[in-house]
């Protein structure tokens, strides 16, 4: 069960981290208090830099050292514009996914929503074509 | 190395960042520099935030807030090192690039030495489960035999084989011999049907690392988001 949970922040916090960036510049630490907030998360603080590094080879974010008037230089981090339109995409699709598994938890789909699902993909299909 | 700590603290720190270092050969010397600058500026903010007295304890609640140098570079590991293994022509370093590639990165770097471990352990313990289970069968059965031939012929093996009278009848002797023997056989055969549950976990095992390189592979080729999306 702790794997499960381990992978589901895993999946999570990679958009946890566009959504934190998309609010603002920040530096790994202020982004693991923003992150995990003053809730008991078990975060492992270190997973955010590989995770960073990979965001930004992949374009998606920038950083710059700046001087700090308290103690090393901290490195921030800002969403590119590549990363802008992915967290969009992502933050949509983490919303449907995150609607789907709410309304299945609350009782049997209504009949209706599969017509709506339907629906939902031609018009889709009609944007893209 | 000062880095903005005193005493044993810093003492610690610099242990620290020792083993980042250490687990960052293979990265371009300016990545090294980034990563440890970063990590220590992390460490630096962590410490400065964190209400605990006592500040030995503070600087180890940060660390171990913080995961293992292993864990901080682990997704940018296999990478790394198959660019080393190239550089000083040692195939052995590819070979472990690609070992952490395939199990490392989905499981985590403990996940490699525990799939490792899991693998010779297990394989380990079917072959000894098995020789005892075969043993034992082939045990109960020769003894069997043995008594059987004395019921018919009782001089037969006395010269090579010496057996303790359980009660003065001889016939009822051998015959509680044989029930004996017959048991340890079943004792075996006992194991060898434990042996096939046993074996269904070892399967579940295989499957599941199977799975992880499965999905891993799938992965692994994975477009930008962005990119994604329109081409559905």
């Amino acid at each position: 069960m702790e794997n499960k949970i381990t992978q589901l922040r895993k999946g999570i916090l990679e958009l946890a981290i566009l959504a934190s960036l998309s609010r603002g510049r920040h530096y790994g630490y202020s982004l693991v208090k923003t992150i995990s907030g003053d809730k008991e998360i078990d975060l492992t603080e270190g997973t955010i830099y590989p995770i960073l590094g990979r965001l930004a080879k992949e374009g998606l974010v920038q950083s710059e050292w700046v001087e700090s008037s308290q103690g090393p230089p901290r490195k921030y981090y800002t969403l590119t514009l590549k990363g802008e339109e992915a967290f969009r995409v992502l933050e949509e699709e983490f919303r449907k996914l995150a609607a789907i598994v709410v309304n299945l938890q609350s009782g049997p789909v209504p009949e209706d929503a599969a017509e709506e699902h339907q629906v939902l993909s031609v018009t889709k299909e009609t944007n893209n074509g | 190395m000062a880095n903005g700590f005193s005493g044993p603290v810093a003492q610690i720190v610099d242990n620290y960042l020792a083993r980042l270092k250490k687990g960052l050969r293979g990265f371009s010397a300016k990545d090294q520099e980034e990563l440890v600058k970063e990590i220590h500026s992390h460490i630096y903010e962590s410490f400065r935030n964190d209400p605990t007295e006592n500040e030995v304890d503070r600087i180890l609640k940060v660390l171990d807030k913080l995961g293992e140098p292993a864990n901080v570079i682990s997704a940018r590991m296999p990478e790394a090192m198959v660019t080393l293994g190239k550089k000083k022509k040692l195939p052995f370093l590819i070979l472990a690039g690609l070992l952490i590639a395939f199990f490392g990165v989905p499981l985590g770097m403990s996940g490699l030495s525990l799939a490792v471990g899991l693998i010779i352990g297990v394989l380990a313990l079917v072959l000894s489960f098995y020789i005892v289970a075969f043993s034992l069968i082939l045990t109960g059965w020769l003894s069997a035999v043995v008594m059987i031939v004395r019921i018919f012929s009782p001089g037969f093996l006395d010269p090579w084989i010496d057996i303790y009278p359980l009660v003065p009848d001889p016939t009822l002797n051998t015959v509680i011999y044989i029930f004996g023997a017959l048991l340890i056989a079943a004792l075996g055969f006992g194991l060898l049907w434990l042996g096939s549950r046993l074996m269904r976990g070892v399967r579940f095992v295989f499957r599941f690392l199977f799975e992880k390189i499965r999905n891993w592979r799938k992965r692994a080729p994975a477009p930008a988001p962005a990119g994604l999306e329109r081409q559905q």
